[in-house]
């Protein structure tokens, strides 16, 4: 029944596609956060992607939706408090720190000098 | 006092001002040579094309995945290298870090070659 509209088929596997990217994405991201030093994060992200990679060959949509539903479950559970944000990405500490100032403010630099100089 | 502020005088350079009408004044002498190069200024250090190559081929080269000798400047990730989705992710999150960039999510599906990784990064604001 789902063979006869392909379109929609390939349609939906493609999302599915793109949700599982952007959970390995936040998920190793996480990863990250908890792991600070590099040795043990690269054990973490290689346990991860054994993770991912027992279900790679499920072809069932439905499977693959509940399964894709049960990893972001997962991922929220484990969300770090504190993320490591770049700093001038939004959510960073130097985020609109600096923010370039309106048009047509000029400053008139003379240093203080006064009138009676 | 009076040599001291005569000192300072003598030692002060003036600041290029832009005219009303937008175009920049002529600089003096003291200024041309360092009108280029700001030392202290964290503006200035945007990458040069090669560099930004550079780094993104050792960084897609220090994959483990990858075979580093097939690694040229327009080779695409999965079709050439012969890597998955989740490998690219992977590929994207070292760039990330290496340029201490953060790309968002729409971009980062987008990125699916080094051509387009290095066409990116060089034309991001904030790139180092």
């Amino acid at each position: 029944m789902s063979l006869a509209s392909t379109a929609a088929y390939a349609a939906r596997r493609a999302a599915q596609r793109e949700r599982v990217r952007i959970l390995y994405r936040r998920a190793l991201k996480d990863t990250l956060n908890w792991a600070v030093h590099r040795h043990l994060f690269y054990e973490d992200a290689d346990n991860l992607r054994a993770r991912f990679e027992v279900n790679r060959g499920v072809e069932d949509p439905d499977t693959i939706d509940r399964l894709i539903v049960d990893g972001e479950a997962q991922y929220n559970k484990w969300r770090h408090p504190d993320p490591y944000i770049v700093p001038w990405a939004p959510g960073g500490s130097k985020f609109t720190r600096n923010p370039t100032p309106p048009e047509g403010i000029e400053i008139i630099y003379n240093y203080g000098r006064e009138d009676n100089d | 006092m009076a040599l001291r502020a005569a000192l300072i005088r003598h030692l002060r350079v003036p600041v290029q001002t832009l005219s009303p009408a937008g175009r920049v004044s002529q600089p003096s002498v003291a200024n041309s040579l360092f009108g280029s190069i700001r030392f202290m200024s964290s503006h200035d250090d945007h990458l040069s094309k090669e560099d930004v190559a550079d780094r993104v081929l050792s960084v897609v080269k220090s994959f483990p995945k990858v075979d580093p000798s097939k690694v040229t400047p327009d080779v695409h990730f999965q079709s050439d290298l012969g890597l998955d989705s989740l490998d690219n992710v992977e590929i994207l999150m070292a760039l990330e870090e290496e340029f201490k960039l953060e790309i968002p999510d729409k971009e980062a599906d987008k990125i699916d070659s080094c051509k387009l990784a290095i066409e990116y990064i060089h034309n991001h604001p904030m790139a180092s």
